[in-house]
């Protein structure tokens, strides 16, 4: 029997919506962003005026661009790191609690289905100097002297808004990680142990291989999520103290819409791309290259 | 229909107080009430002229009726999303048409939730009202949809603002004047005194320090509109003392943001906020009663707004208020005008009839026996030379009569138009600049830089000097 070459209309008919919204909402601006990017509109006037690599110069000369780099690197090699820790640590403690594992995972769980924004006001609440929890059982405690002031204090601002990121992120790493764990071979396991491999042993030779796969979503997921933060930094600093906490997102976001400089924004945008694409082009090599094959 | 008639008694009630706490009654009207006798001066930006008798309704009224050949309807839009303004607007219209038999005004319903939006929308469907309050007047001025007020009517106002020289709306109120408002108990309990100098003000919050009962000040740095207020102090002082038009010259490329004037802006600023609360940078606006109310703090610098705030938190929390004087001895306040108001539409003033009756209901509309209603009832600071007669705190009061002696009254500069008008967003990065130079984390001639590369960046899109922007 010839099988028929091309595509048929029900085929098209099926493709055609989300291809056609695929392309308009996803493609089109993705590529004319490309070309906003060489330009100095201001997202409003219908003047768009070709600066050639104006937006591009400024970017590797400018203070706040290097600053935004550097916290964004900062900020996402934190979290990715301490996210996944936490989230295989509460994984190990579901997958090996007697009782109450279902309370366990729902309880690890809980703040990621908190949004991002109310997130940042209750750990903003928390964080605030006079009134805040952390100072006031500081305070409570006897230790007043060890109060900070922890989203104002500009070496502490970024590592503070991280700690809400791990709180809120490592539960849905964790799950991934719970899901990878519970697939292990009991008998490898049972194996190494009758063969007189330490607790420490199996978790590192058997248990850490057999879950890389999900070492290597959860990093890549955790990586992406990290270099797109911006609910929280919005809610909690607004970029500050001064421009402490801003990361290229949060400067894409501020030239873009709040300065009226779009071209620089989407310039921005485009280079958040590239090292989006750099980062996790090495990551996978990385983490591939060390996955275990059932 | 209980309800109704409840809130209906209730409303009437309401405005029967609120007229009550005016000081002119009906007689005043008629000319024999106090006039412009408030020493009201008029202020640097704003050319000397004299107050006009305040109270000439009768006489106008005759005058506006002559005028009109045939009865003339005028319509009339405004932010109606407050209750204050919906109230006293209505009272003021229905007191015009009792008056004037020859012209009716008719108020039609604005949209105060999203007013910009409702003005355009009744502009490209042609029911651009006669009479409104305009608050986008750089747009509608270059669009050529309003009509230049007559100086009679510019003569009424401390301040207005002029656009190449013409003035097209009448302030419907003083901009919101920020001022020290502090613990008066605290104060007189340790015999501190309102400072009459700039070194006095920094000697008193040094003696606050010193006494170590509270900080001296609190700010509430994580709103960075909140530093505005103090920037704009600063600015004013060390800036628009020296240059008034230092916005448009930055423009011209005649001066630039590293000029001392603007280094001895932030150096006020460090001198200043060194009094400030521990933790004020992540402190948010909103707390800053609760460190006043709760002797946590002496003094904050904010505007009346505040006035009421501090009431509800407490109402027995006795508060003073004092304006902080200039290095220079001078005082410098935001107030005045802003570019907002009251405004004719150019399409109603080609009618004789119209113009003639729009002009005729403005002056009635700021005429101190009916504009007190306006400001008595939203809490406004009065924008007219002849100041009515309101029944307001004596705190409040001391910041109109403050307002009224001040030597040089401005709006924000982030509200300045024309020439001065700011590029996008540049306010905020000035802030946050100055946030970075108050830590510690950039020095001075640092931040003069920053702010320079930001400048210039933002004149490429934006130069009203050169028109780039503008259309």
């Amino acid at each position: 029997m010839k099988q028929k070459k091309g595509l048929d209309k029900v085929t098209i008919a099926f493709i055609a919506p989300a291809f056609i919204f695929f392309t308009l909402f996803i493609i089109v601006p993705t590529i004319s962003s490309v070309y906003y990017s060489f330009t100095s509109w201001d997202g409003i006037s219908p003047n768009v005026k070709f600066i050639g690599l104006a937006n591009y110069k400024e970017i590797f000369t400018s203070a706040r661009f290097g600053n935004a780099l550097k916290n964004t690197v900062i900020l996402t090699v934190f979290i990715s790191i301490c996210e996944n820790v936490m989230a295989l640590v509460l994984a190990l403690i579901v997958d090996n609690v007697r009782w109450g594992k279902n309370a366990f995972r729902s309880a690890f769980y809980l703040p990621v289905l908190v949004s991002g924004i109310v997130s940042g006001f209750i750990w903003k609440i928390m964080y605030n100097y006079n009134f805040g929890t952390f100072n006031t059982i500081l305070k409570n405690i006897g230790l007043e002297d060890a109060r900070q002031d922890w989203l104002g204090n500009t070496s502490l601002t970024l590592i503070m808004i991280g700690l809400v990121l791990i709180w809120k992120g490592a539960g849905y790493y964790m799950i991934i990680y719970l899901a990878s764990l519970q697939s292990v071979s009991t008998d490898l396991l049972e194996a190494a142990q009758i063969d007189g491999a330490t607790a420490i042993q199996r978790f590192r030779h058997i248990t850490i291989p057999m879950i890389s796969g999900a070492f290597t979503i959860n990093f890549t997921l955790s990586l992406i999520n990290g270099l797109k933060v911006f609910d929280q930094i919005n809610v909690m600093t607004d970029g500050g103290p001064g421009f402490t906490s801003e990361t290229l997102v949060y400067l894409l976001y501020k030239v873009g819409f709040n300065e009226g400089r779009q071209g620089f924004g989407t310039a921005v945008g485009i280079m958040l791309l590239f090292i989006i694409i750099i980062l996790n082009t090495l990551q996978q090599k990385f983490l591939r290259s060390r996955e275990v094959q059932m | 229909m209980k309800k109704k008639l409840v809130s209906g008694m209730m409303a009437v009630a309401m405005m029967t107080t609120l007229l009550s706490g005016c000081g002119n009654s009906k007689t005043d009207s008629t000319g024999d009430a106090p006039a412009a006798d408030t020493s009201a001066q008029k202020t640097e930006s704003q050319p000397a002229a004299e107050a006009p008798a305040a109270n000439e309704s009768t006489a106008e009224a005759d005058a506006a009726d002559a005028i009109v050949t045939e009865p003339t309807e005028l319509t009339f839009i405004f932010a109606d999303g407050d209750d204050g303004a919906k109230q006293s607007m209505n009272t003021i219209v229905d007191k015009f048409n009792d008056t004037y038999e020859n012209i009716t005004v008719t108020i039609e319903p604005g949209n105060g939730g999203a007013y910009s939006e409702f003005i355009k929308t009744k502009d490209s469907v042609g029911e651009f009202p006669d009479v409104m309050e305009m608050r986008d007047t750089a747009v509608y001025v270059r669009a050529g949809k309003l009509a230049p007020l007559p100086d009679d009517i510019v003569s009424l106002f401390k301040t207005t603002t002029a656009f190449d020289g013409v003035t097209y709306t009448a302030p419907l109120a003083g901009e919101n004047t920020n001022g020290i408002i502090y613990n008066k108990t605290y104060f007189d309990e340790k015999g501190f005194e309102e400072p009459k100098t700039y070194d006095e003000f920094l000697t008193l919050c040094q003696g606050i320090q010193d006494a170590g009962d509270m900080s001296p000040l609190v700010v509430g740095g994580q709103d960075i509109w909140h530093m505005g207020f103090w920037f704009y102090k600063a600015y004013n002082d060390q800036v628009l003392s020296q240059d008034e038009d230092f916005i448009k010259h930055c423009y011209e490329g005649t001066k630039t943001f590293t000029d001392d004037s603007i280094k001895n802006t932030f150096t006020e600023l460090q001198d200043i906020l060194q009094y400030a609360q521990d933790g004020w940078v992540s402190t948010p606006d909103a707390q800053i009663t609760t460190f006043l109310v709760n002797d946590m703090a002496a003094m904050m610098y904010s505007g009346t707004h505040m006035f009421s705030q501090i009431e509800q938190a407490d109402p027995d929390f006795e508060m003073g208020w004092f304006a902080v004087p200039s290095p220079d001895g001078k005082t410098r306040l935001v107030g005045g005008g802003g570019a907002s108001g009251l405004a004719i539409s150019a399409e109603a003033a080609q009618d004789p009839n119209k113009k003639a009756a729009a002009e005729a209901f403005i002056k009635f509309f700021y005429a101190p026996e009916n504009y007190c209603v306006y400001c008595q009832t939203l809490s406004a600071i009065p924008s007219t030379v002849a100041e009515p007669q309101l029944d307001v705190s004596s705190v409040f009061q001391e910041v109109i009569d403050a307002t009224a002696s001040a030597d040089k009254l401005s709006p924000m500069w982030n509200t300045m138009t024309g020439d001065n008008e700011l590029p996008p967003d540049f306010r905020n990065f000035t802030y946050k600049t100055l946030i970075e130079v108050l830590q510690g984390t950039r020095d001075i001639d640092s931040a003069c830089e920053e702010l320079v590369k930001t400048w210039n960046v933002g004149m490429e899109s934006f130069n009203p000097v050169t028109g780039v922007g503008i259309e």
